[in-house]
């Protein structure tokens, strides 16, 4: 019994080496969500990248990150190595908990990877282009169940936003929300459902085994090897990303703002960050400076008013 | 266990106060719920099923269940309550409110160490001079490994810090 | 290649020594891990799965099997010896795990949750292995309605089989479903009896729940009964083995879990929990042995133990075939998989068959480093009995909130602890059972969701609850459950089953 503890605490120390604390990292989230990923994936490539000497990862789950961010306002308040890892979602989730602590309250770093939603089809399903779709909410919205993740989400979000884009009342959309990605895409897969939607990397496998039709995806232009037009170019004005940032704590001086989005300079370029975007098939959608700020502010605006739209926020 | 006390045969002309009290928590409960959830509004649903439904029935339920308790109080249904030991509870009760107030400031192996020496002292071992280094030393161990070692992350305070 | 050599080929490589050593590694850090209370297979995976990340691709792999059946294993051992559920599919194991503990038979309960995981474990992970396509095609039927009817029947089956007295049963069940209530409503983005605290908005966390009722509930009563409570708990009565009686009482309930589990963790909304409910259930009925339910019956540790592994083994199924995580531990299993440049898919077992029966034979193999590791350690855990009581339950408590804070470290999660704890204290002294508690906080949303998702489907026609023939069925067996044991009551011929379900005090 001895030798093995000894054997499992020297596994266990291999993955921890001891330095001085540097950064530390706070998901607000639970271990093993998307945000936690990014928080540990920076964190293993900080340290290999010898960006930083040691970092240290918290989680503070709950409330669509609400809880988190309101936790790293107040506490960290001036600590230029204080992290928060956050997202689009987070948006979605200040405004519908009327979190009275907000985006605004902390210092945007950068924004680090993002994906874009897909709206499919089962394979079997009558429905061929965005226009067959758009006829079929047109003629009775209700007919039209959307199968995708919790409600006031990116994919709620997108599905108002489509509604309004293609002139339908977005409070008469048939949204049905489900708790975890794998939940809506067998409801998808399952015909249970009219059409679904969800981010591109959910759906890949299943749409190169044509076991699901790719209608359109919401980027801005056509997305390299996939074969499926935006939404844009199938008539409906409507352009979303879910995209995943950092941001550092209030109250720090300009110097120390720029210190730290220099570090994620360096780490954006670094192979080690590169390889790990690669294997983990998240998109490089690098943003920093005043044009982050510039898109945050206005995705922010843009959200305020679709969720009024669709009825979650008075 | 409790489940295993023995049942009261004997005719009770009194009613069992303590189970009107339960029948009356339940009344409070239920009625929290109809009141919290006559707010919600019921959006973009096709369903007839809203938001608010299903916690009414819940509601409804506990009412009708706050009514079968109030008979049972009456009729003297209710098992014969062993007797209780206050001051241990009271014992633990603080080691886990002691843990909670002193974990932030303190760190996780104070913190823990106080919960353990409180839990201890409700079960008899008072020698406090010997248990509070015991606790802390053990806590500080466990912290080690499950926080350095396992990269759980356990709050930090000043005996941690020594550590790392 | 066919199948079956592509197997041996990935057995031939685990069983390597340094893999060996790997599949050790990984299941004594899963143990340690998930032995803690209030953290799931989940976390633990989470937590350690940068661990793996230093070896190579099938060391990797292997060490991940290890942890995974870990940190499902580490649950039930606190389950029996210290009634403190570190998750929520080990709950039902302490209902008659910790009484055959207390009763000086937890050598016996802890040999048939080991056996039994491994038995369940070895049938799915080759029913995984052969016959995983057909299994997701049925699955994948399962829409809201179908789930909702599923739900109806765990409720009613498995409410007749807890406490013994329909009062405070059927209240202990409300109080969950009226906890299971708070947080946002999934459906409409709504807070529902959250009283604009934060920590509300996701609810009450089952974990910290079960933790707070059973942990803390039964340290205060247990400190309450104070001097006139023994003073240690005989940890050995009779054999620490299992005896030719434990075999056989065993064997079916082992295979019963194991088909029980199995399909329903297969299920995209199934869940590890109602498969060892409805096993519970199951065993409780089938017994020869009822009136021993309730009193550490080795059959309702053996089948929802099973059951547990069976599912677990059943949640790859669509993970593998169609990419589909279905639970929070298959979803970081699938961030694992990628690591190791798996792409679970429909296409998988087609492009990338090495490493899929590499991972098939690591669970093997991991499943049986869990037998070798555990068996041998029955005697020395069953010691922990014999700690003196102040010490044994001051080191419950020190696991049971180490647990919640590794997951959470938030004060409002300990208060929770505090006041679900006393919550739990006054239930024992009234004689209220706690698992209806958990069971409601469990299946509650679960059934109120999918039914509203069934009506929102159908835009609000409720025949559609009874238009699908599985549903239907399971609708029909639902309703055979409630009525006939009221019928063969009510004609006095009822002896077996009134002991059953006895429902009046």
């Amino acid at each position: 019994m001895k030798h093995i503890m000894l054997a499992s605490i020297l596994a266990g120390a291999l993955a921890m080496p001891a330095y001085a604390a540097d950064y530390s990292i706070m998901a607000p989230a639970a271990p093993g969500g998307g945000w936690d990923q990014t928080a540990r994936s920076l964190q293993t490539v900080l340290q290999q990248e010898k960006i930083s000497k040691r970092v240290q990862v918290m989680n503070v789950p709950g409330a669509g990150g609400t809880i988190g961010i309101a936790q790293f306002a107040s506490q960290q308040k001036g600590n230029p190595n204080a992290i928060m890892v956050g997202g689009y979602v987070m948006v979605g989730a200040i405004l519908t908990n009327k979190s009275p602590v907000t985006l605004k309250d902390v210092t945007p770093i950068a924004r680090l990877t993002g994906e874009y939603e897909s709206i499919v089809v089962p394979a079997s399903s009558d429905i061929k282009t965005v226009a067959d779709l758009v006829a079929k909410l047109k003629a009775n919205p209700g007919a039209v169940s959307w199968g995708g993740g919790s409600a006031g989400g990116t994919d709620h979000i997108t599905v108002g936003l489509i509604a309004k884009a293609a002139g339908v009342d977005p409070t008469k959309i048939n949204y049905i929300a489900f708790s975890g990605g794998g939940e809506s895409l067998a409801a998808i897969l399952g015909g249970q459902v009219t059409a679904g939607i969800a981010s591109y990397g959910e759906l890949e496998s299943q749409i190169k085994a044509g076991t699901l039709r790719l209608l359109a995806v919401s980027s801005e232009q056509r997305l390299e090897g996939i074969d499926a037009p935006t939404l844009k170019e199938s008539g409906l004005d409507v352009v979303i990303q879910n995209w995943r940032m950092v941001a550092a704590a209030p109250g720090i001086t300009a110097e120390q703002k720029a210190a730290i989005v220099a570090d994620f300079d360096k780490l954006d370029k670094s192979k080690g960050w590169q390889d790990t975007l690669k294997t983990k098939g998240w998109q490089d959608t690098y943003l920093t400076g005043p044009a982050f700020e510039e898109q945050l502010a206005k995705d922010i605006a843009a959200t305020e008013t679709i969720l009024k739209d669709i009825g979650l926020v008075k | 266990m409790s489940v295993d006390t023995p049942k009261t045969n004997s005719v009770q002309r009194r009613p069992d106060w303590a189970a009107l009290v339960i029948a009356a928590i339940l009344l409070i409960v239920a009625g929290v719920i109809l009141f919290d959830v006559s707010r919600l509004r019921d959006v973009g649903g096709y369903s007839q099923v809203g938001p608010a439904t299903v916690p009414s029935w819940i509601a409804y339920g506990l009412i009708g269940l706050a009514i079968w308790t109030i008979a049972a109080a009456f009729r003297g249904d209710f098992p014969v309550r062993e007797k209780q030991e206050v001051k241990p509870v009271v014992w633990i009760v603080a080691g886990l409110a002691a843990q909670m107030l002193l974990i932030r400031p303190l760190g996780f192996s104070i913190a823990t160490g106080v919960l353990f020496v409180l839990t201890a002292a409700g079960f008899g071992a008072r020698r406090i001079w010997i248990s509070i280094p015991i606790a802390i030393v053990i806590c500080l161990g466990i912290w080690w490994v499950f926080d350095q070692v396992l990269s759980l992350s356990l709050p930090a305070g000043p005996l941690e810090n020594l550590l790392q | 290649m066919s199948t079956f050599d592509f197997l041996l080929q990935g057995l031939a490589a685990a069983m390597l020594p340094m893999n060996l050593f790997y599949a050790l590694v990984g299941v004594t850090l899963g143990t340690m891990v998930g032995v803690l209370p209030g953290i799931g297979p989940a976390t633990t995976v989470a937590l350690l799965l940068p661990v793996t990340y230093q070896l190579d691709a099938t060391g990797s792999l292997i060490m991940f099997a290890g942890i995974y059946y870990g940190g499902m294993y580490g649950g039930s051992t606190t389950s029996i010896l210290l009634n403190t559920p570190g998750e929520s599919a080990s709950i039902v194991t302490a209902l008659e795990g910790n009484k055959m503990a207390r009763a000086g038979r937890g050598g016996p309960a802890l040999a048939t949750a080991a056996i039994g995981s491994f038995v369940a474990g070895l049938i799915a992970t080759l029913a995984l292995a052969f016959i995983a396509p057909y299994i997701v095609k049925i699955a994948l039927v399962f829409g809201p309605r179908e789930y909702f009817a599923l739900m109806v029947l765990a409720f009613i089956t498995v409410s007749s089989a807890f406490g013994d007295s329909t009062l405070r049963g059927l209240t202990s069940l409300f109080i969950g479903l009226a906890l299971s209530l708070v947080g946002i409503d999934q459906l409409t983005g709504q807070s529902r009896l959250s009283f604009g605290v934060p920590d509300l908005l996701d609810g009450i966390e089952v974990t910290t729940m079960a933790v707070a009722m059973f942990a803390i509930g039964e340290t205060l009563f247990i400190a309450a009964q104070g001097a006139t409570a023994p003073d240690k708990i005989e940890a050995v009565k009779g054999s620490v083995w299992m005896t030719g009686q434990d075999w056989a009482r065993s064997w079916k309930a082992w295979l019963r879990g194991t088909l029980i589990g199995f399909p329903i963790g297969a299920m995209p909304a199934g869940g590890a929990e109602i498969g060892t409910f409805l096993s519970y259930a199951t065993e409780k009925r089938l017994s020869k042995h009822p009136e021993e339910f309730g009193h550490g019956a080795i059959e309702g540790v053996a089948g929802p133990e099973a059951a547990n592994n069976a599912s677990a083994a059943g949640t790859l199924v669509p993970l593998l075939t169609l990419g589909l995580p279905t639970s929070a531990t298959a979803a970081i299993m699938l961030a694992g998989f990628q690591q190791y440049g798996l792409q679970p898919g429909p296409l998988l077992f087609a492009t990338n068959p090495q490493l899929v029966w590499g991972l098939i034979a690591s669970l093997l193999i991991a499943n049986l480093m869990l037998l070798v590791l555990n068996l041998p350690l029955v005697g020395l855990w069953v010691r922990l009995l014999t700690i003196p009581k102040p010490w044994l339950y001051a080191g419950i408590l020190l696991f049971a909130t180490l647990g919640t804070i590794g997951a959470n470290p938030s004060v409002f999660e300990l208060g929770m602890l505090l006041l679900f704890g006393l919550v739990a204290y006054g239930m024992r002294v009234f004689g209220y059972p706690i698992a209806p508690v958990i069971v409601g906080l469990i299946l509650g949303p679960l059934a109120e969701q999918q039914l509203r998702r069934a009506l929102s489907i159908a835009q609000g026609d409720i025949m559609t609850l009874f238009q699908s023939p599985i549903a239907a069925v399971l609708l029909i067996l639902a309703a055979l459950a409630l009525i006939v044991p009221l019928i063969l009551r009510s004609r006095g011929r009822g002896d077996v089953l009134t002991q059953m379900a006895a429902s009046e005090d």
